[in-house]
């Protein structure tokens, strides 16, 4: 009994989960990341201060 | 009549994943850890399921994915050579016929292990695998849970599912598993997005939690506890009230004593005077036995070497050390001994694939517990709302990792599927994000100029 309970309970929810997951687009394929506003890493680092300007807006 | 419901669920299942072919390689890493031909009497018995399932998600995989956002990692090639190595040492194993049996399952978990790291190429897909490891065991989890709450349990003979002592059935392993996936319900809990975290959900992990724990308690099973007390410092680091954390457990632990049975409290206490505990005695005999055969075998025995050994040790006759021992038994007697089982991870890699295979297995799981720490380090310095998600789930994968290391001092798991899952987890998430921060990259005006062109 209680093993058919934690059974049913458990492939209830992953069935439910595998339905969401065929439904968003984004599981297969995402949008590109925001870009960083100033650089980083080593880059940063190495820079001289007038060299991390501001992000000018995308065109 | 349960026969017919798993086959017809399996099939269900499977027509979802035909729409979207990554849902395979969560299907098959269901059918891996649940077992689903276990629970069953004769018809999924009589097929192939993983064999099935795991050809249909790399066919998904090769037909359906884009390739160009394929990363491999230096673990991943370490996996690799790992996988190699094992399958050499199988061929000039000193027990040839029970090293082909564990490398039957061990070269399938190596490969599941090696190919889910290349899927692993979006947020959801990472968030959708970590559910469907938490979800699987789970089955195996509230079922425990509700027995040992309902009185039932003691060691070795809290039955769950089934009552077979091997994979995760087995009470020691599924103690760890337990205790090592909390990390992950609590990540869900607050930064899920497939099942959105809810009351409805938190009260779900709570309670689900609240299971694990009861796991340890109910197979009674020592390294589980020892799994407890280390999840429980760890948590301690990033917790906001560390005070208030601190006496809610402390609270929490004084008020569940009185609840424990005694039979968990009397096996608990054994800890503190191993000297006379056969099972504590053994374990220090056979890692003596390892010590002394891989030096003179450096490159291992294979898989199953320990069923060579004859081991001979000494315990006190006094289970307590305080109680007067009678006057005509001798303070220790001697007690002989062979086949015994590594009981640890470090030993079984050691004496199995020696040195070089200790040496791969190390790096790749203390690499992990490295490079999570750097992600979670790196992502708490960026502080971008967008990746809000990914250093609690660095942090998390990391505290399941170092509970699974101190766990498997005791425990023989070094090539238990469901940890190279957690492998190749980490694995894909560290490409992943290597490859997003790459993308999002501060470029100069020059570079966002060509960008812009395309």
């Amino acid at each position: 009994m209680i093993d058919n309970f934690s059974i049913l309970l458990s492939h209830v929810l992953l069935a439910i989960a595998l339905w969401r997951l065929m439904n968003r687009p984004d599981l297969d394929h995402e949008d590109p990341p925001v870009q960083d506003e100033k650089p980083t890493g080593f880059g940063q680092r190495n820079r001289p201060v007038s060299a991390t300007r501001k992000a000018v807006p995308d065109a | 009549m349960r026969d017919l419901i798993f086959v017809a669920y399996i099939v269900l299942i499977m027509l979802l994943a035909l729409k979207r072919p990554f849902l395979f390689t969560l299907v098959y890493a269901y059918v891996d850890i649940v077992s689903p031909q276990r629970l069953s009497y004769f018809l999924l018995n009589s097929v192939p399921l993983s064999l099935i399932l795991f050809a249909l998600a790399f066919l998904g995989f090769v037909l359906g994915d884009d390739k160009k956002n394929v990363r491999i990692s230096p673990r991943w090639l370490l996996l690799i050579l790992l996988l190699g190595y094992c399958g050499y040492t199988t061929t000039v194993a000193v027990e040839p016929v029970a090293a082909l049996d564990k490398w039957n399952w061990v070269w399938k978990a190596l490969v599941f292990a090696s190919f889910l790291p290349l899927t692993l190429h979006t947020r959801l897909r990472i968030e959708a695998t970590v559910l469907t490891l938490v979800l699987c065991v789970s089955t195996l989890i509230v079922t425990g849970g509700i027995k040992t709450a309902a009185g039932g349990g003691g060691y070795g003979s809290l039955v769950i599912l089934v009552d077979d002592n091997s994979g995760l059935f087995e009470g020691s392993i599924i103690s760890c598993v337990a205790i090592t996936i909390i990390p992950l319900i609590l990540w869900l809990a607050k930064h899920g997005t497939i099942f959105k975290p809810e009351w409805k959900v938190r009260v779900y992990a709570a309670c689900l939690i609240f299971a694990c724990l009861l796991i340890p308690v109910g197979t009674q099973a020592r390294t589980g506890i020892v799994c407890i007390a280390v999840l429980g410092i760890l948590l301690l680091r990033y917790v906001r009230h560390r005070m208030l954390y601190l006496g809610a457990v402390a609270l929490v632990g004084l008020a569940a004593v009185p609840f424990l049975p005694s039979s968990f409290t009397n096996r608990a206490d054994t800890i503190k005077n191993y000297k006379a505990d056969e099972s504590a005695s053994t374990r220090l005999a056979v890692w003596a036995w390892t010590w002394e055969y891989v030096k003179e075998h450096p490159l291992g025995g294979g898989f199953d070497v320990y069923r060579q050994n004859r081991i001979r040790y000494d315990m006190e006759q006094r289970a307590n050390p305080d109680a007067p021992l009678p006057a005509d038994l001798p303070a220790v007697r001697e007690v002989v001994d062979e086949g015994r089982a590594f009981h640890s991870s470090y030993f079984e890699m050691l004496g199995e694939q020696g040195f070089p295979g200790l040496l791969m297995w190390l790096i790749i799981h203390f690499g992990g517990v490295w490079r999570m720490e750097v992600i979670s380090r790196l992502y708490r310095k960026r502080n971008r709302p967008d990746e809000a998600w990914v250093a609690p789930l660095a942090t998390a994968l990391q505290n399941s990792q170092i509970v699974y290391l101190v766990g498997s001092l005791f425990v023989g798991i070094a090539f238990q599927t469901f940890f190279y899952m957690l492998i190749a987890l980490q694995i894909g998430f560290d490409t992943y994000l290597a490859r997003r921060r790459k993308e999002a990259a501060w470029l100069p005006l020059t570079g966002r100029s060509k960008l812009a062109q395309g």
